[in-house]
């Protein structure tokens, strides 16, 4: 697999499975049952360029390109894909729109203090009655002079509780439907900005997802985003590269899980023989295998080509449909290799198994990332 | 030439105080003995990073400049780039078909002879030994050919105006010297934990890559005194070892079973 990439990718790999195994894996295990968000693991994590992966090293960041980047979050999600999810979440879908479609003084004060990580990065779409049907979002920014009022209920935010830099999509012209979408940036501390109570989730426990309310939040004008009624499309732009992360983020899950069920199919015995030794488990373990394989190509395919600014959405769309349905195969068969055992918080799978889950519903549903793929396919012939 | 770096000069180049980092790309997985020398398999000797840890420290204090030197194949060059972006200024790899198949004593003659290309310098670091053919000899050789002082399995040390201050442990007696520059000292790993290299750090010194190459023609070195010709000792053959294990349950009171461990620790040769 190495030989398709660059020296660059593979020390960048070696060198964020150094940091991840000496500073995440003590506490993966804790952090997840804590359900605690690492802040001195965030710390060194920011101080060494995690969250601003892509972004220029003008504008403080570290500069590297996306086959890079898809490495990095398999490589914490590898061991603590909750941290994987906030990393790539805070790069994917707040940094970026912000360097896509961001001024320059909007980059100067947003992207720069969240490339060094000193402030988190949020993207509020999702609400109660709009997720998937991301054009039915009812969060409202009425222009009042020289400012936005905003209301707003978004849920399921990932980063919530520890966000500082939320892109909200509202409704600037309630009457104007889909095209009526904008994305407002609201920061942390605002007037009427309120963090609603951390979800109780079955994965990805460590990251603080919550709801975030906005309750006639006043933000001046220069805190939209792009232009006025680019909503969608900006969201569409930042889903291309978002799902790219979370299929690596998947990729990461079912590699752990595949070197957890290995390793134990070499130590744990039946019938006289250990486990690696019966067909039926060496079947298991060659479908894993091969799954994330497979999975880890696309999303490297998916990644160099929009290293080389060619077309990468159709890619990424199969990427994340195929990395975070074979992250679930594969972390359900790491389960079952490891039998009652698997069953229990005493063994990592456990936890794979559970992280893997959300990857098939969250930037995207496995039927959503369908019907785009089924578009482009029928439009491209 | 190293060595006439006297007090006054120093003084004068200050500034410029320069420390060379003697590094090595390590083999990390040797398959049925066969060394395989590529970047996947190649990885920074971790013996050697808190050597350059060291150096990075000294740089902070005197100011000046690090050189990471080592001896390779081009497939090397993914080490000295990752040296590089852990913060040294400067990679040099003595790279020559005529180097392959050194000895320890072939490849101190190598580092000295680029040592001396690379002067003045003020110190000379080296890891302890590595984590491949873990030999522990090319710094004390490259130091002797060099005719430079040299304290070997230094684990404390601290910078002052014209000297360092340095600790190491030999039979549970820690030693103290003050060395003078120039000098060659061998750094043992618990110096320093070698700082995490940052990400941007990475991009910068791979997507600008600026490691040097210094050939045999470039080192004023005869053929005949490196490489495989001027290494008076050969591998002849590798293997992979076994590591036979076995377990024994002793049985009786927890004195007798001091006694019994004890006894079996002697007869294996543990403890004497």
């Amino acid at each position: 697999m190495d030989k398709l990439l660059a020296d660059k990718h593979i020390a960048v790999r070696r060198n964020v499975r150094t940091f991840c195994e000496r500073e995440l894996r003590p506490i993966a295990a804790a952090i997840d049952q804590e359900a605690r968000f690492p802040w001195e693991i965030v710390e060194k994590m920011a101080a060494l360029g995690y969250f601003g992966i892509q972004v220029p090293r003008s504008l403080g960041g570290a500069g590297l390109d996306t086959v890079s980047y898809a490495i990095i979050i398999e490589e914490i999600s590898r061991v603590c894909a909750a941290l994987g999810l906030c990393v790539t979440v805070h790069n994917s879908v707040a940094v970026y729109p912000l360097m896509a479609f961001g001024t320059d003084g909007q980059k100067e004060r947003w992207v720069r203090p969240m490339a060094q990580g000193k402030k988190i990065g949020a993207f509020c779409l999702t609400e109660p009655d709009a997720g998937s049907d991301a054009g039915a979002v009812s969060a409202t920014a009425l222009a009042d002079g020289d400012h936005y009022i905003l209301n707003a209920n978004k849920v399921f935010v990932t980063n919530g509780g520890v966000a500082d830099i939320c892109l909200i999509f509202a409704r600037t012209d309630p009457a104007a439907g889909r095209r009526g979408i904008s994305v407002v940036v609201a920061e942390r501390g605002l007037p009427g900005f309120v963090v609603g109570d951390l979800e109780d989730l079955c994965g990805m426990r460590a990251n603080p997802v919550s709801s975030i309310r906005l309750y006639d939040c006043r933000v001046p004008r220069d805190h939209l985003l792009g232009r006025c009624g680019q909503g969608l499309q900006i969201g569409l732009a930042a889903l291309d590269t978002g799902r790219m992360g979370i299929a690596a983020q998947a990729v990461g899950i079912a590699q752990a899980a595949l070197e957890e069920a290995v390793q134990y199919a070499r130590q744990r015995r039946t019938f006289g023989a250990p486990l690696e030794n019966h067909q039926a488990v060496q079947m298991m373990i060659a479908d894993m295998a091969t799954q994330v394989q497979a999975a880890r190509l696309l999303v490297y395919r998916a990644a160099a080509l929009r290293d080389k600014a060619e077309p990468f959405s159709q890619e990424s769309a199969m990427a994340k449909l195929f990395a975070s349905e074979a992250a679930c195969k594969v972390s359900d068969a790491a389960v079952q290799i490891h039998g009652g055992y698997g069953y229990s918080k005493a063994y990592a799978v456990e936890r794979y198994y559970r992280d893997a889950r959300v990857t098939r519903i969250y930037e995207g549903t496995s039927e959503i990332h369908k019907m785009v793929i089924a578009r482009a396919v029928f439009q491209n012939g | 030439m190293l060595n006439d770096l006297t007090g006054n000069e120093m003084e004068k180049s200050v500034t410029t105080f320069h420390t060379i980092v003697c590094i090595k790309a390590v083999v990390a997985r040797a398959p049925r003995g066969k060394i395989i020398r590529s970047t996947e398999n190649n990885r920074f000797n971790p013996f050697d990073r808190p050597a350059l840890e060291t150096a990075l420290q000294l740089r902070s204090h005197y100011g000046g400049r690090v050189t990471v030197l080592s001896m390779g194949p081009p497939a090397n060059c993914a080490v000295m780039a990752e040296a590089l972006a852990m913060g040294a200024d400067r990679a040099v790899l003595a790279c020559d078909p005529a180097l392959a198949g050194a000895d320890t004593l072939a490849t101190a003659t190598t580092l000295a002879a680029a040592i001396r290309k690379l002067a003045p310098c003020h110190l000379v670091l080296f890891g302890t030994r590595t984590s491949d053919s873990d030999t522990g000899q090319v710094g004390s050789q490259t130091a002797v050919a060099l005719d430079l002082p040299l304290v070997t399995g230094v684990h404390a040390l601290s910078p002052a105006e014209r000297h360092l201050q340095i600790e190491r442990t030999m039979d549970h007696l820690v030693e103290s010297f003050e060395v003078d520059f120039p000098a060659a000292l061998t750094i043992r790993p618990e110096i320093h934990s070698p700082r995490d290299i940052a990400l941007a750090g990475l991009a910068e010194a791979f997507d600008t890559p600026k490691v040097e190459m210094l050939t045999l023609a470039d080192l004023d070195l005869d053929a005949k005194e490196t490489g495989e010709p001027g290494s008076p000792t050969r591998v002849l053959a590798m293997r992979p070892c076994e590591h036979e294990r076995q377990c024994q349950f002793l049985e009786g009171e927890a004195v007798d079973l001091a006694d019994q461990l004890i006894r079996q620790w002697t007869q294996k040769g543990l403890l004497n």
